[in-house]
């Protein structure tokens, strides 16, 4: 167990470095945060465009807090993805991370945890921005810790259970590694009703998005923090029942993870793909 | 210039071009991959308006927006970002070892860039029209077409123009590329119009085309409901004058930063 700690230490550190040393730290922070920010920015400036006509300020403030969360699947699950193509691609170091004593599995499960605390720092300017600036606030006495903090830590497990899959994907299809990832992040960002609620899709993609552990995630975040949440269809549920799904989902995508990941390494093995590299 | 080395310029502009074309023809995953995932955040868009209850002319404008951002991400990642690529790739030096201008490379990046990438913005319009039921105001083809041109030559002087600037970036490039996108989308009011950014927003279309360009487009295909910023006409001019500044810019700093380069040795060096 202390080895296994003392070796995602050391993949989280070489992670920090790897993701930061192009920059001195401000200049990293400050690209850090601009995407999450700038994405916040934008749908504040739909909404002060149609404010005036139609004031939804209950409905908008539960969209923005969606959209601050989603940072964590931009940079955990899509940022997994692209270390997979880095080390590969970029750097030519892949199969040397695999035939060190770190292993890939621990080398990408250090480097998600360095992924999470960025995630987690944008998602707290995010909201800042969002409570300061533009005003979306919400009554802290309303907040229920307890529930929040559950869904929190079961949204944190899923969304480094996506990111193996991820990876694992990046791996046995290193051509269209890019698509699959920049694909996966607006796909997620349309399905999970990041920024809408998801009863305005579809009946048939409503119900592939309600097992989606993110759509569950951001609904519980928002209920546990604003006191309700954005979907209707959702509403109906219990505490009990959002936070059930939710962990059961969870469940799923994390078996679904480690099965689907060391799947797809195999494969990716047996094909000679490790070291394949297609763009640089 | 003599006629021999226009005509060499020519030739190199026209190969450049067609790498671009049948390049992204070859690797269907990325044409896959550009025209379809900018579609999937423009319905999100779409979507966030009409969970909010707006009229449904917000709603053609998130579309169009939706359809002008992909030729912003092609002028930052397939112009802007491009000599970072080629570096990457090992190739940087034949293209400074070629007998015709850079110029004339970078305006068949940028002319090919914009042919594939009306190509790919079909389907956008095709989900605007099927499926999101947009309406636009009846226009003039010649003028629209007038309009969708300058908005593109100034875009794309301006990837021009960052295309030198990477020529010493490594991997800043990538991050550069990124800080360039969502910002961008706000300060241009990519998914709203700029007027509700009020004077940030006139000051953001003073010193970047993209949000007169979409204003513009916008203007010319929806009228009023476009709610402009500037007459269009004025737009237009601002755009031509974009334009020249931006294709000077691209020639003086691509002349400047080769030499900065080539002194500091970063045109050759990989994995910065």
């Amino acid at each position: 167990m202390r080895a296994a700690i003392a070796r995602l230490r050391s993949a989280a550190w070489l992670g920090w470095q790897i993701d930061t040393n192009w920059a001195d730290p401000f200049l990293f922070i400050v690209y850090s945060l601009l995407r999450p920010i700038a994405t916040g920015l934008i749908l504040a400036g739909m909404y002060w465009a149609v404010s005036s006509r139609v004031p939804a300020r209950g409905m908008f403030t539960a969209l923005y807090l969606g959209n601050a969360f989603h940072n964590f699947v931009t940079q955990v699950v899509i940022g997994m993805g692209w270390i997979v193509l880095e080390e590969r691609e970029e750097y030519e170091t892949l199969k040397y991370v695999f035939t060190s004593p770190l292993g890939l599995p621990m080398c990408l499960a250090g480097r998600s945890v360095v992924k999470l605390a960025i995630a987690m720092f944008g998602v707290v300017v995010v909201m800042a921005v969002g409570w300061f600036a533009l005003h979306l606030t919400w009554d802290w006495r309303e907040v229920r810790w307890p529930e929040l903090s559950l869904a929190l830590a079961l949204g944190v497990v899923a969304t480094v259970s996506v990111g193996f899959l991820v990876a694992g994907l990046g791996l046995l299809l290193p051509r269209p590694a890019i698509q699959i990832n920049e694909g996966l992040a607006v796909a997620l960002y349309l399905m999970c009703g990041v920024i809408f609620p998801i009863d305005l899709l579809p009946a048939w993609l409503q119900s592939i998005a309600l097992a989606l552990p993110f759509t569950l995630w951001y609904e519980a975040l928002r209920r546990f923090l604003l006191g309700h949440g954005a979907s209707a269809r959702i509403s109906h549920w219990s505490d009990a029942t959002l936070l059930g799904a939710l962990a059961l989902s969870t469940l799923a995508f994390v078996a679904i993870g480690r099965l689907g990941y060391f799947a797809l390494e195999t494969r990716a093995r047996r094909l000679g793909r490790l070291d394949q590299t297609t763009l640089f | 210039m003599n006629g021999r080395d226009l005509a060499l310029d020519v030739r190199a502009m026209r190969a450049r071009m067609y790498v671009r074309v049948v390049g992204s023809l070859c690797e269907p995953a990325w044409l896959i991959g550009d025209a379809v995932l900018p579609n999937l955040g423009m319905c999100a868009f779409v979507l966030l308006y009409r969970a909010l209850g707006a009229p449904r002319s917000f709603e053609t404008l998130a579309v169009l927006g939706g359809i002008l951002s992909t030729y912003w991400i092609n002028v930052l990642w397939g112009m802007g970002a491009q000599l970072y690529w080629e570096k990457q790739q090992g190739q940087l030096q034949l293209y400074f070892v070629a007998p015709c201008s850079r110029m004339a490379i970078l305006t068949g990046m940028a002319v090919g860039g914009v042919l594939m990438t009306t190509l790919r913005s079909v389907i956008g319009i095709a989900v605007g029209i099927w499926i999101f039921h947009i309406r636009v105001a009846p226009v003039g083809l010649a003028e629209l077409f007038g309009i969708f041109l300058v908005t593109m030559s100034a875009l794309y002087a301006l990837g021009m123009t960052f295309s030198s600037l990477f020529l010493l970036y490594g991997r800043e490039a990538w991050h550069v590329c990124n800080a360039l996108t969502e910002p961008m989308y706000f300060l241009s009011g990519m998914y709203f119009p700029i007027r509700a950014l009020g004077a940030l927003g006139a000051v953001a279309a003073a010193v970047i085309p993209l949000g007169l360009g979409v204003d513009a487009m916008r203007q010319a295909l929806l009228g009023s409901g476009a709610h402009g910023l500037i007459p269009l006409r004025l737009e237009v001019v601002a755009l031509a004058a974009f334009t020249m500044l931006f294709l000077w810019l691209a020639r003086v700093s691509l002349a400047h930063l080769e030499l900065l380069a080539k002194r500091e040795g970063r045109l050759t060096q990989r994995w910065q």
